[in-house]
């Protein structure tokens, strides 16, 4: 099967009075149909910037795109004018965003921000469209959709929104679903709801999910690979049950480690990641993570170590990946 | 709805009341009645027409009398009290008249007559506004209403000056941001803002009279007539909403959900008209009100400098002349005008904002 | 109940930690930051550097060498601008000082000092000499005037109003004496005389009326007739010894040579002249006067005079601006003494050589604090008797409008100032109390605010000055001048705004958390308030001021051309853009008298704007640090 999604070398920068500051540093990735994608990362590792730039819609300027090859369903997104990336949107790339609460239009009945889509990309009459978008909210758990469409965002609970968010992204069966953290905003119940009705609905519909978040557990249950990005740069990637029991790169572990576990001894201290990520608009020579990183060694800080494969199937960008392969014992 | 209606109407006929009493006993708290200052008239006419205007009525008699709805003349509830001055006569009254019905209020010794006379209404409660102290033939209705049309018709073509050329310049200059276009027209609302809509008429003026006679810039009667002063009277305000405009279009453009329309792969089009106008052009219609009112006020200026007979001049020579009736009848109907304007944009406001609630305000 | 929950949780250190954290960020930090972001600003910069050489330029008017603001010269048309820079001397008015005894008009510290005199102009018409194309000066009228005037005097010269005439204007250093003066002396009668007088183009019209009290002796015959000094009535009346005449003067130069159009006589409407027939009847009033309407031509617009006066019509328009002067003198049982103004005395004196069409004076007096009189003796140390000329050209009184423009600005900018300091007094204690109490009171307070809101002002504020105006000399008995009273007026409506800035800040503050450290380790109420609300308010407040300055001061300049606000001669930038809409008539434009005043105002006002923008934005907080 072709890939639906491929990127290649994604540059973003942002040209501000500061400096430059990069976001996103020569990411690469592809997506087939039907499979989930998980990218985790802490807060700033430029995993929104990375999803809007999926979109064309990194604000320009300050934003500056750039990438050896950027296709969504086999087109080329850099190549586009405005009218084919506004054709692409929406229609076979559609997008989840972080805040249900303040990325619905609070003027706008639910209804009008649900049909404006299916008129834009499928011709649909209004009484046509309303009825899809009913039928769309019903699919994504909404009771009574037929009232609720003439609600407006403010009358709906966040869980809601977040469901009129999906819906909204469903509406025209995209090739690929970009979720950037569809759950963080949500409580643990709900959390739990969403994730089940995305996964159920890309079962159904064979959509790509990109699902960007910063919480492990979610990509655990989630991910069929998983991306770990680190100050605009992927530092590890592979099959997510592999990466999440046996990183190869030192972030990955410390990510892992500063996660609280149900079954660890009780009162153990968490393992937080010391020092803070670097600052964007002057990126260090090497490695980013050097700086924070336990294993670092004079190499480290010449030139930033490239994503090269460790076992099959997994790549890190750790320099020291060897070594960590052979203390975490996984035969290769 | 009706219950926020009926609060605003409360609320307003509690200002109402207030602007009439205060400046009704204020009026006549100030030394100098209207018809002295410049002419001294005899005392026999004087007191003639303090009697046609019932200056020699206790004061609180005539505040009712001008409240109304009851006529409190001879003819009418005046029948039903008989109303004497505190004189010294009265001092000495026999004994059967201070008793019983006769009571004391004020400076004046009123009789309960208990007999009704047929009761004319009249007064501002239902609308009339009292004769003119100056122009002893008119009433304030008459010259309202001959005044009143003229200066609305200004008012509104000010005011659609001031909107299209206000939204116009607001919106482009927020979509062209950063360019030139922008700058320049960002430096004429602050200009617009900045110069007495005199000035700007002034120069309209010598424009227009003088450099290429186009417009005719004195007068009232054609729509022609109209273009220069409803332009210098509706140019500060064009610029103030071109303002709002531009900020509150740029506010929304970088809000999250216009990004989500993005998303959807709406058209740049149709995400200014549906998702970016709406939200952006609500401090715009929050401002109508003010703007209206500014605008009755700027017309007293610019009503003189055309020479447009409407009721903005007669606001400031009644003021001058003392003539109280015509005076208040033009306070009274500035506050009504400007009172509903704001209300009517409120609840607009409410139409366009699904958020607000009427109850809550 | 959630605040001391809250509270309990913090420690005494933290405490301190944060209210050190609040201080830092409000003290230097704030006014270096905003400063910093303003200087980037470089338009509010600009604006800034602009205001302040403006204002000094103000302030050091009386030090400039410009010409007087107020000095008349009616003889000359309006002066375009005289580029390049020309320097006229001024001339020495030491000879020209009253003898000692006559009472000057000038008041020692009034503007009108030395240079600034007032003047009084004499206007004579002569034929222009046989054979002669210009007229020139007539040295013997000259002679004349000086000797009667006892003062030296400047000649000019106009093309008179007549064929063959010519004007030959004095111009003299004003004194009391030049006006008419009326003593009023008991004369057993009671009435009042009143006239109406309308300038038209093909003369003056006017109209009189007289008013007896009732039960004087019965009128037989009126005469009503206008002279050089004025009006005169005279009335045939029935009195005790027989037939007697009466005359009622009454002084009044503008009316000279008007036409009178009727009298009327205890309200009956006479001719001008009238007598009782046989049978005690007045004589109807001709047809022609009656009914009839006079068209007048007045400046190329068309009115419609009813020939009573008592109604003007405008045919095809143009604003009431047709000249409707009533002048009214009461003889409450007194007797009118008239002691002749300069012009008749000198009109007596010239007998057949020419007459005297005008005498004018101009008016007021322009007090000088001490500061600005010394300024002004600097100046004469420094320039001497130089002063610049017409460099903007000069108004349609002659008047210097560089001049004019730079010692109204002075006013304008007094206005503005003085009247934001007031409306920042009445709404930051307003405001500040509301916010502070908090529930019921804040929100009686903040209703009244609302309600004042829905009143439309300006009309208060023309209401209250018009009030006002009634007790200006009670209020100048107690010092307070006619100013002040503007001032504080003008601020008493700006407060409103203020107040409910000020309001919305000291809630959002109260509840924040440095103030509740502070109130955490003990520091009391008025010094939370002066440690810590005041600052955090005083950058809104002085966003809000900078704004309310070219409020207030466009709402001057708008009083003051409704004619309800500073007076003559005091000069405002609202009185110059009377001047200049005024000087736009339909036949000539003297654009600089437009142009320049509001290009002074436009900028200024522009420059207030764009400071206060720039302000806003470097004070903003949310904006604190950023770009
Ligand atoms: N318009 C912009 N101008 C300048 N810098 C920007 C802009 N947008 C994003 N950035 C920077 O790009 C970096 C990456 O931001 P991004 O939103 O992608 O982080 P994230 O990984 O999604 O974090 P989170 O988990 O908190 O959502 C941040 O350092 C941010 O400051
Ligand atoms: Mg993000």
């Amino acid at each position: 099967m072709a890939a639906v999604l491929e990127v290649e070398d994604l540059v973003v920068r942002f040209e501000t009075h500061q400096g430059t500051v990069r976001a996103v540093n020569g990411l690469s990735m592809s997506l087939q149909p039907g499979e989930t994608l998980g990218v985790v990362g802490e807060s700033g590792s430029g995993k929104s910037v990375a999803s809007l730039a999926l979109l064309g819609l990194v604000p320009n300027p300050p934003g500056v795109v750039e990438a050896k090859r950027l296709k969504v369903a086999g087109q080329d997104l850099l190549g586009l004018d405005r009218r084919g990336l506004q054709q692409l949107r929406g229609k076979e790339i559609a997008m989840i965003f972080q805040d249900p609460m303040t990325s619905l239009n609070p003027l706008l009945t639910v209804e009008r921000q649900l049909t404006e889509v299916l008129e834009r990309h499928e011709g649909l009459t209004r009484r046509e469209a309303r009825k899809r978008a009913a039928a769309a909210l019903s699919d994504v758990g909404i009771p009574a959709p037929e009232t609720r469409l003439d609600s407006y965002p403010h009358q709906l609970s966040g869980g809601m929104r977040q469901r009129v968010m999906i819906a909204m992204a469903l509406l025209c069966n995209p090739k690929v679903l970009v979720a950037d953290e569809p759950t963080t905003a949500l409580d643990v119940t709900i959390q739990a709801q969403v994730l089940e009705l995305l996964k159920d609905l890309q079962r159904r519909h064979g959509t790509a999910l990109l699902l960007i978040t910063h919480d492990l557990g979610v990509v655990a249950g989630m991910a069929d690979r998983l991306h770990v990005m680190y100050a605009g740069r992927v530092v590890e990637a592979g099959p997510a049950a592999d990466v999440l029991t046996s990183p190869l790169h030192p972030y990955t572990q410390g990510l892992l480690r500063s996660v609280p576990r149900i079954r660890g001894p009780l009162g153990a201290r968490l393992d937080a990641i010391d020092g803070s990520p670097p600052d964007l608009a002057a990126l260090p020579a090497g490695c980013s993570f050097a700086a924070r990183c336990g294993l670092r060694t004079d190499a480290c800080t010449k030139s930033p170590p490239p994503l090269v494969p460790v076992l099959a199937g997994r790549r890190s960008a750790c320099l020291e990946a060897e070594a960590l392969l052979l203390r975490s014992g996984v035969k290769a | 709805m009706i219950r926020f209606l009926a609060r605003r109407l409360l609320w307003f006929a509690i200002t109402l009341l207030g602007v009439v009493t205060i400046s009704f006993f204020l009026m006549r708290a100030v030394r100098g009645g209207p018809f002295d200052g410049e002419r001294r008239l005899h005392p026999a006419i004087e007191a003639n027409l303090a009697a046609r205007y019932h200056l020699d009525w206790p004061l609180w008699r005539q505040y009712l009398q001008y409240l109304g709805p009851f006529d409190w003349s001879d003819q009418g509830i005046g029948a039903l009290l008989h109303v004497e001055a505190d004189t010294d006569a009265l001092q000495r009254l026999p004994a059967d008249r201070v008793e019983g019905r006769t009571f004391r209020v004020g400076s004046s010794v009123v009789t309960w007559t208990g007999e009704l006379g047929p009761t004319p209404l009249g007064g501002v409660l239902t609308g009339d506004l009292g004769p003119s102290f100056k122009y002893r033939d008119f009433t304030v209705n008459d010259i309202i209403g001959q005044s009143l049309p003229i200066s609305v018709a200004l008012g509104s073509v000010a005011l659609l000056f001031a909107l299209t050329l206000g939204l116009v310049a607001g919106i482009g200059s927020a979509l062209w941001r950063g360019t030139n276009i922008d700058l320049s027209l960002r430096l004429a609302a602050t200009a617009g803002i900045a110069l007495p809509n005199f000035v700007i008429a002034g120069f309209l003026i010598i424009l227009f009279a003088f450099l290429m006679p186009l417009l005719p810039v004195a007068g009232w009667g054609s729509p022609r007539h109209m273009v220069l002063p409803g332009f210098a009277l509706g140019a500060p305000f064009a610029a103030y909403i071109a303002r709002l405009a531009r900020t509150g279009l740029l506010e929304v453009l970088s809000k999250d959900h216009i990004r989500t329309a993005r998303a959807k792969g709406l058209s740049e089009w149709l995400i200014l008209v549906r998702h970016a106008l709406k939200g952006g052009l609500l401090p715009v219609v929050s401002y109508l009100g003010p703007a209206t009112a500014g605008i009755l006020t700027g017309s007293l200026v610019i009503e003189r400098l055309f020479g447009i007979p409407g009721t903005g001049s007669h606001f400031v020579n009644s003021a001058l002349n003392r003539d109280y009736t015509l005076s208040m009848g033009v306070t009274i109907l500035y506050t009504v005008l400007v009172y509903s304007l704001n209300t009517l944009v409120d609840l607009v406001y409410t139409l366009l904002d699904p958020r607000i609630e009427l109850e809550e305000s | 109940m959630a605040t001391t929950a809250r509270q309990s949780k913090r420690s005494p250190a933290e405490l301190q930690a944060l209210l050190r954290e609040a201080r830092a960020q409000r003290g230097t930090s704030l006014g270096r930051d905003a400063w910093r972001r303003l200087r980037r600003n470089r338009g509010a910069f600009y604006a800034l550097v602009f205001l302040g050489l403006f204002l000094a330029v103000s302030w050091l008017a009386p030090l400039l060498p410009l010409a007087s603001p107020m000095a008349l010269d009616l003889a000359v048309e309006p002066q375009p601008p005289a580029w390049p820079l020309t320097v006229n001397p001024r001339r020495s008015l030491a000879g020209e000082r009253p003898p000692f005894g006559a009472a000057p008009t000038l008041s020692v510290g009034a503007l009108a000092d030395d240079g600034w005199a007032h003047r009084t102009y004499v206007d004579v018409e002569l034929e222009t000499p046989l054979g002669q194309l210009e007229p020139t000066e007539n040295p013997m009228v000259r002679a004349l005037v000086t000797q009667t005037a006892e003062r030296k005097a400047t000649v000019y010269l106009r093309a008179g109003d007549r064929p063959g005439t010519f004007v030959q204007r004095h111009a003299l250093p004003q004194w009391d004496s030049d006006r008419a003066r009326i003593d009023w002396q008991p004369s057993g009668e009671r009435g009042a005389v009143e006239g109406t007088l309308v300038r038209g183009v093909d003369g003056l019209y006017l109209k009189l009326a007289l008013q007896r009290a009732p039960g004087g002796p019965t009128v037989l015959a009126a005469k009503a007739r206008t002279a050089v000094e004025g009006v005169e009535v005279e009335l045939v009346v029935e009195g005790e010894t027989g037939r007697e005449t009466r005359r009622y003067p009454m002084p009044w130069r503008a009316a000279a040579g008007a036409r009178v159009v009727g009298l009327q006589l205890d309200g009956v409407r006479l001719p001008a002249e009238a007598e009782r027939d046989a049978a005690g009847q007045w004589p109807a009033m001709p047809d022609e006067l009656g009914e009839a309407r006079l068209a007048l031509e007045i400046a190329g617009r068309s009115i419609q005079l009813s020939a009573d006066l008592e109604s003007v019509k405008l045919v095809d328009t143009a604003g009431e601006r047709v000249a409707l002067e009533t002048r009214a003198r009461v003889v409450p049982e007194l007797r009118a003494v008239v002691h002749d103004d300069l012009g008749s005395r000198i009109d007596r004196r010239l007998t057949d050589i020419g007459r005297v069409v005008g005498l004018e004076h101009t008016d007021g007096i322009w007090e000088l604090s001490a500061l600005d009189a010394g300024l002004l003796h600097l100046r004469t140390r420094i320039f001497g008797l130089w002063q610049t000329g017409p460099l903007l050209g000069t108004d349609a009184k002659g008047r210097d409008l560089l001049a004019r423009i730079v010692w109204g600005s002075r006013i304008s900018i007094q206005v503005s100032l003085v009247a934001t300091l007031c409306s920042l007094a009445i709404g930051v204690t307003w405001g500040a109390f509301a916010g502070l109490m908090g529930g019921r009171i804040d929100n009686l307070m903040m209703r009244i605010v609302d309600v004042l809101y829905s009143v439309p002002f300006i009309f208060v504020v023309i209401f209250l000055i018009t009030l006002l105006n009634e007790y200006r000399v009670e209020l100048a008995d107690r010092g307070i001048g006619y100013m002040t009273v503007f001032y504080v007026v003008i601020g008493a409506i700006y407060w409103l705004t203020m107040a409910r800035v000020v309001r919305g800040q000291v809630l959002s503050l109260k509840n924040q958390e440095f103030v509740e450290a502070a109130r955490m380790i003990g520091a009391s109420t008025p010094r939370i308030l002066l440690a810590h609300l005041v600052p955090n308010v005083l950058s809104v407040v002085i966003v809000y001021l900078t704004l309310t300055v070219p409020a207030v001061m466009l709402f001057e300049a708008f009083l003051s051309f409704l004619g309800l606000g500073v007076e003559p001669p005091r000069v405002s930038w609202g009185l110059l853009a009377v001047d200049a809409t005024d000087s736009i008539s339909a036949v000539v434009i003297y654009w600089w008298a437009v142009v320049f005043p509001s290009l002074a105002m436009g900028s200024v006002l522009l420059a207030l704007n764009v400071l206060g923008d720039g302000l806003r934005d470097a004070l903003d907080p949310n904006l604190r640090g950023k770009d």
